[in-house]
């Protein structure tokens, strides 16, 4: 009898404190990540998931909106030196950094020379600084001074350059206030926050949550919520729950199969916004290590049998588009007009003829290398070369770092990859994959036309004459089959009705700046 | 019996020891290292993977790098986290350190008075309806895998009832649904055990004496034949909590709980040597301290144990 009393003063007060506690926090818009970021500082900044977090806290000279329109962030105005050898930035006036300092042109220069001191372990960030006059005197430690970034008033800061970089304005820097370096000592970004962006770095609880709070003295206008909570949540189908239950806003969808799943499901697709990823998916086809491939035809052959309507519909349930160029939507420097790579089996056939293997007798055995996670793909390809052209192509899945170092060496005859822009321009694309002279080329391949498209591109800083180029470049290495694109993965993510001002874009998550919940 | 729990103590000595050797050895001829990780897209790349193995330590010899992870060790250093650059490793379990093992205990503290009141009952009314009942339920809470019954659980209590949270873990109710999966087979197996115990113990000459003089069924089963029962099922705990809390892998990726078991397989993946180190031998150091607990509570129980051991 006394069990049943007090078990009943327990049930009511748990009813009692569930009903107070309840659902609190409705202010703060809470994201999955499937990961701890990877480190929370500016500086050593280098992962994929650090930077959907950083990129609400650190700012740059510019930001690019979803369709790819280049627009001021911390500059207001950015030219081109005559010489090309060099850039003028005017900084935006009355910007706060969350230290309550202003921000200005002396923080420019800090933040590189912070980036270049030796023993910084800069990340990302680093390689966008090589050009910079001095810049291997501070690496080096001879000095601390950077000789080529020249501060002329508050406002105002040059640029200067051992070789042209037109794209020195889009590049993602995240400035920071470094005189908390010298107040905290080296750790103190776990301590305080240092950026200029719309939210300050509030609190990282490992395995659990970052933490993120409206930053009132925003330059663009105060946050209406009070923070983002990023949540660590490694599993999709644990994700997926708590947005159903409403313990998530906004459900970042990593992987293809959930992407299918939230599409199958008529309420979470009501609920999800999608748009191309920056990625492109092609076929490297080495020609030096596979023979058959020196043959355009052959290259040609095995390209257009593949069916990339039928591929991105039937695998990946509509969530691809097919890629016929080298270069993705809603990038600066995409081509719209690109032309249309037709599945065209009887073609594919002669031309293999043609080139003196008909129905794919004498090729030498080939293999495609690739990882597991990206095997049903593979498996497509490989499905469509032994109908179409006759030739039997074997997987093989390899570990990751081991397939990364083969193909970083050369040493992958066939492979199917991507490339994910680091910063919004055409030119990593073009240059990074395609350039002979470029370590991510992988397929190797040369083209001295395509290279000297590219080089002179690479010194062009009037954006409409860049892309002209590109899209001549690009013409030239389609021509040639010289690649094979093949899809462009969707970005999907899922946003509950009441939340508005989320804006998912090519190269993931705008900041969160002008969200609301209502 | 002070020598015999010393020399009980002196043997998880050498178990820690060869946990410590295992998981160094293990770790280091996994295919894939942590560096090629870290390079990604650079991979290859001579001159950064030179830098970061000599960073890491990774370029000596992998004798000496043991001797110099021990002599750390012995000075309570458990290095740095390859995951996250230059954060320790005790600032990366810090916070994980006592989420399993309190899931493990509030586990358990929830599957003994079930499992035992269920195992009572279920031999009390030996060969009847209620028998048959509750062995079914006790094989189905056996055999159901736990991530299955979660998904149940979860779609039943926290999407339709709203009653529990789904996943999380910054407030006692995210606690509710984890311990209650975990208790189950724990229950479940305890009852198992109470029953066949049970039964057992009512063949025995003592509870016909009781019955014979007399007493009160309840007399008979409360006083006689419930605490001999209680004694083997105590020992088995021991056990059943070491299961307990390795059981908290599977529980905290479904329910989304930091705790050690996550961090473990993260850092597998991961390749994090340092932090899978430190979490392998803090298993192992419960698991033995566990067992250690049980040797010494058998050893109060039972003084024949005590004896054989001396011998």
């Amino acid at each position: 009898m006394k069990a049943a009393k007090l078990f009943r003063c327990l049930a009511v007060a748990a009813v009692f404190v569930v009903g107070v506690v309840g659902p609190a926090q409705a202010r703060d818009l809470r994201i999955n990540i499937n990961a701890d970021p990877e480190m929370i500082d500016p500086i050593t900044m280098s992962a994929l998931i650090a930077g959907d977090v950083l990129r609400n806290v650190y700012q740059s000279f510019t930001w690019v909106d979803e369709n790819g329109k280049v627009l001021p962030a911390l500059a207001l105005k950015w030219t081109a030196h005559p010489d090309n050898l060099g850039w003028r930035f005017e900084l935006r006036p009355g910007v706060k950094f969350h230290t309550g300092r202003p921000f200005g042109a002396k923080d420019v220069k800090a933040s590189f020379e912070a980036l270049l001191a030796p023993g910084s372990k800069a990340g990302l960030q680093l390689q966008y600084l090589q050009r910079i006059v001095g810049a291997k005197d501070v690496q080096d430690g001879k000095t601390k001074d950077l000789a080529g970034v020249k501060v002329v008033s508050d406002l105002v800061v040059e640029v200067r350059f051992s070789a042209t970089d037109v794209l020195f304005p889009i590049y993602p820097f995240l400035f920071f206030d470094t005189q908390v370096i010298v107040d905290k000592g080296p750790n103190w970004f776990m301590e305080v926050s240092a950026g200029t962006g719309p939210y300050k770095f509030a609190a990282w609880r490992r395995g659990e949550n970052v933490y993120l709070q409206a930053f009132k003295d925003y330059y663009g206008g105060a946050p209406k919520i009070d923070g983002l909570r990023f949540i660590v949540v490694p599993s999709e189908e644990t994700a997926v729950t708590m947005y159903e239950a409403g313990e998530l806003d906004v459900l970042m969808v990593a992987s293809t199969d959930l992407a299918r799943r939230v599409m199958r499901d008529a309420k979470l697709r009501a609920e999800a916004k999608t748009v191309s990823a920056a990625q492109i998916t092609y076929l490297g086809m080495n020609q030096n290590l596979y023979a058959p491939f020196k043959d355009k035809r052959v290259r040609e052959a095995f390209c257009i049998s593949i069916d990339r309507d039928a591929m991105t519909r039937g695998l990946f349930g509509g969530l691809a588009q097919p890629l016929y160029g080298q270069i993705t939507p809603g990038i600066p420097g995409y081509n719209p007009a690109v032309k249309k790579i037709a599945y065209d089996p009887e073609r594919a056939k002669r031309l293999l003829a043609d080139a003196g293997y008909p129905g794919g007798r004498g090729m030498p055995p080939l293999r495609i290398a690739n990882l597991a996670p990206f095997r049903n793909e593979v498996a497509y390809y490989a499905d469509q070369w032994k109908q179409v052209l006759g030739v039997t192509v074997d997987l093989d899945i390899m570990e990751r770092a081991t397939f990364l170092r083969s193909l970083n060496a050369g040493e992958t005859p066939f492979f199917s990859w991507g490339w994910t822009a680091d910063y919004p321009d055409a030119l990593y694309y073009l240059s990074q994959v395609w350039h002979s002279k470029s370590s991510f080329n992988r397929a190797r391949y040369s083209n001295p036309a395509f290279d000297a498209l590219i080089d002179r591109a690479q010194v062009t800083a009037d954006d409409p004459t860049r892309y002209k180029l590109y899209h001549e470049a690009e013409a030239l290495l389609l021509d040639d089959w010289g690649t094979c694109g093949i899809f462009v993965r969707t970005n999907v993510a899922v946003v509950k009705p009441n939340v508005t001002g989320v804006t998912l874009a090519p190269m993931r998550m705008l900041p969160y700046e002008k969200v609301t919940i209502n | 019996m002070t020598a015999y729990v010393l020399r009980r103590l002196l043997g998880l000595l050498p178990v820690l020891v060869a946990a410590v050797v295992l998981t160094f050895v293990a770790n280091r001829f996994v295919p894939g290292d942590p560096i090629t990780i870290m390079l990604g897209d650079q991979g290859g790349n001579a001159v950064l993977e030179r830098k970061l193995r000599s960073e890491y330590g990774l370029d000596r010899p992998v004798t000496v790098q043991f001797v110099d992870y021990v002599a750390k060790l012995a000075h309570g250093d458990f290095g740095l986290s390859f995951r996250y650059p230059g954060v320790p490793v005790t600032q990366v379990i810090r916070n994980a350190l006592w989420i399993s093992p309190s899931i493990a205990a509030a586990a358990l503290a929830l599957a003994i008075p079930i499992g035992i009141a269920l195992g009572v009952v279920a031999a009390l009314r030996r060969n009847t309806l209620a028998d048959t009942g509750i062995v079914l339920v006790l094989v189905a809470g056996l055999s159901i895998p736990n991530f299955a019954l979660a998904a149940f659980l979860v779609w039943g209590f926290a999407l339709k009832l709203g009653w529990v949270p789904v996943a999380g873990w910054t407030s006692w109710r995210h606690a509710i649904l984890p311990v209650v999966l975990l208790a189950i087979p724990a229950a479940a197996y305890l009852a198992r055990l109470a029953r066949t115990f049970m039964l057992e113990v009512l063949q025995q000459d003592y509870v016909r004496t009781a019955r014979a003089k007399g007493l009160s069924e309840r007399l008979v089963v409360w006083r006689h034949a419930l605490r001999n029962v209680l004694v083997p099922i105590l020992t088995v705990c021991g056990v059943i909590f070491g299961g307990l809390i390795t059981g908290t892998v599977v529980i905290e990726t479904v329910f989304n709980i930091p705790g050690l078991g996550r961090i473990a397989i993260e850092s597998i993946f991961a390749r994090d040597y340092p932090v899978t180190m430190a979490i392998v031998m803090l298993f192992t150091f419960f698991y033995a301290t566990i067992n250690f607990a049980v040797d010494v509570l058998y050893g109060l129980v039972d003084p024949r144990i005590r004896l054989e051991a001396r011998r």
